[in-house]
């Protein structure tokens, strides 16, 4: 289970995310999170949210500005157990 | 001062910032200052799409079968989108060109507004197929009420800017008397403009089409107009990279990360800036109003409508660094907007829309080696 973090959204409860399988944004989505979103690839940055804690890997290089203390969820996934607001 | 197609001073284009340096000479991208244009540029040109690959002509069956007040909100969404991309497909170019001083960047604006230019030719691919004669429809776009008040509010910060960029060009610095007025050009009052017209645009590219984009799809749900839905979701992915430019943009400024004296002018003009944006919602939110003036159409009325601007308008403000402005508005009001505005489900594979010239390909295709007969390869 090296690969599976603990991501608390909006201050909700601890989600199980396994970093192997598919970006944090569809990994939010399969418990159910409604999440924002447009092009899904990196380069709109609809999905932007806030990093309180943790660190994120990008799959894909984003395209979209990446604010200081943003991420983009639909192209990483997690490298610790991360802390966001979405 | 005057704008040189060939600037012969030796400048070093990594130290120039975006705007109102020297102007471009070498168009070369060995090195970069900001290379996040060039990647855009990639990124919409591997978007290239044209508007005769996307056959549209069962719309005309759908279009007949509509309300009045369904083709009121169809034909008018259509011609403000005409004038929105009119603007865009001119006004990168006119405004920014003369002063940029980065070659990626330069390249970045000539390809978005070609990209512009392949929307407004869409729209005429969309109107000849419902409208034998379409001159009607493009005729009302400069006599209709609703839209120009939206095209002077878009094109006022261009041509403010253009125009000072024409006193600066030809007479510098300092007191320019025109038609008896004059006007005190500086190079910071024309970063200024230039700062906000970016937001202006920023905005437009943000959420100026979203009312239409969610007509088009509320109408792609329903399966209606499915040609022109399918050309709609090609324009909302462009809009999509130009509005990621502008942001870049903004923020570079935002950050220091450019022109220190941009820096200084983003926190100064902030309160415009959020006006400007402001202003662009309730200008949408009025379009809602307009669009559904004689009645709704099944699946969007002018509520939702106007709650999706304010959804849309939050993620597009908290983009560049301001406080999502509509708190009450946190989710989305129209899920199924997002599949269409999906980068990935985007195809414009040409079996998709069966054209003509695709299908002689297809039949050239077929030809194997059995139909070669004795021909002895
Ligand atoms: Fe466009
Ligand atoms: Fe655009």
């Amino acid at each position: 289970m090296a690969n599976t973090f603990k991501v608390k959204v909006n201050g909700g409860p601890e989600l199980a995310v396994d970093a192997t399988e598919g970006t944090l944004l569809e990994a939010l989505e399969k418990h159910q999170l409604e999440m924002h979103y447009h092009c899904r690839s990196g380069f709109c940055g609809a999905c932007r949210s806030t990093l309180k804690s943790g660190t994120v890997r990008y799959t894909t290089e984003p395209l979209a500005y990446v604010r200081k203390g943003d991420i983009l969820p639909c192209c990483c996934v997690p490298e610790s157990d991360l802390d966001i607001e979405h | 001062m005057s704008y040189s197609t060939f600037n012969q001073e030796q400048n070093n284009p990594l130290t120039e910032p975006m705007f109102l340096g020297n102007s471009v000479n070498v168009a070369r991208y060995d090195q970069q200052k900001h290379s996040i244009f060039e990647k855009l540029i990639e990124k919409q040109i591997s978007f290239f799409w044209r508007p005769e690959e996307i056959d549209v002509s069962r719309d005309r069956i759908d279009f007949n079968k509509l309300t009045a007040s369904e083709k009121h909100v169809f034909i008018s969404n259509l011609k403000y989108q005409t004038l929105l991309d009119s603007i865009q497909g001119r006004s990168p170019n006119i405004a920014l060109l003369p002063i940029v001083s980065l070659p990626e960047l330069e390249t970045w604006i000539e390809t978005w507004s070609f990209f512009e230019t392949i929307h407004s030719r869409s729209y005429t691919h969309i109107l000849r197929n419902l409208f034998s004669d379409p001159s009607e429809v493009f005729e009302d776009i400069v006599i209709n009420e609703q839209i120009k008040i939206r095209a002077n509010d878009i094109s006022k910060y261009y041509d403010d800017l253009i125009f000072y960029t024409q006193l600066l060009q030809t007479h510098g610095e300092g007191d320019v008397v025109v038609d008896g007025k004059t006007h005190t050009v500086t190079q910071r009052e024309i970063k200024k403009k230039l700062f906000l017209c970016i937001n202006s645009v920023n905005a437009l590219e943000a959420i100026r089409f979203y009312v239409s984009f969610a007509c088009t799809f509320a109408f792609a749900e329903r399966e209606l107009m499915e040609g022109n839905a399918k050309i709609i979701k090609l324009i909302a992915r462009d809009e999509n990279v130009h509005l990621t430019s502008t942001q870049h943009i903004l923020n570079l400024w935002q950050y220091g990360e450019d022109d220190p004296e941009m820096k200084e002018i983003a926190e100064e003009l902030r309160d415009e800036a959020y006006e400007i944006f402001m202003t662009a919602v309730k200008q949408e939110k009025q379009w809602a109003h307009y669009l559904f003036k004689d009645g709704s159409m099944i699946g969007l009325n002018e509520s939702m409508l106007c709650q999706y601007v304010e959804y849309i308008a939050n993620l597009r403000m908290q983009a560049i660094g301001f406080d999502a402005p509509f708190e009450n508005q946190r989710s989305n009001p129209l899920p199924w907007m997002n599949k269409y505005l999906v980068s990935d489900n985007v195809q414009v594979a040409p079996q998709e829309s069966e054209i003509t010239s695709y299908l002689v390909g297809q039949i050239d295709s077929e030809v194997n080696a059995s139909d070669l007969g004795d021909f002895d390869l």
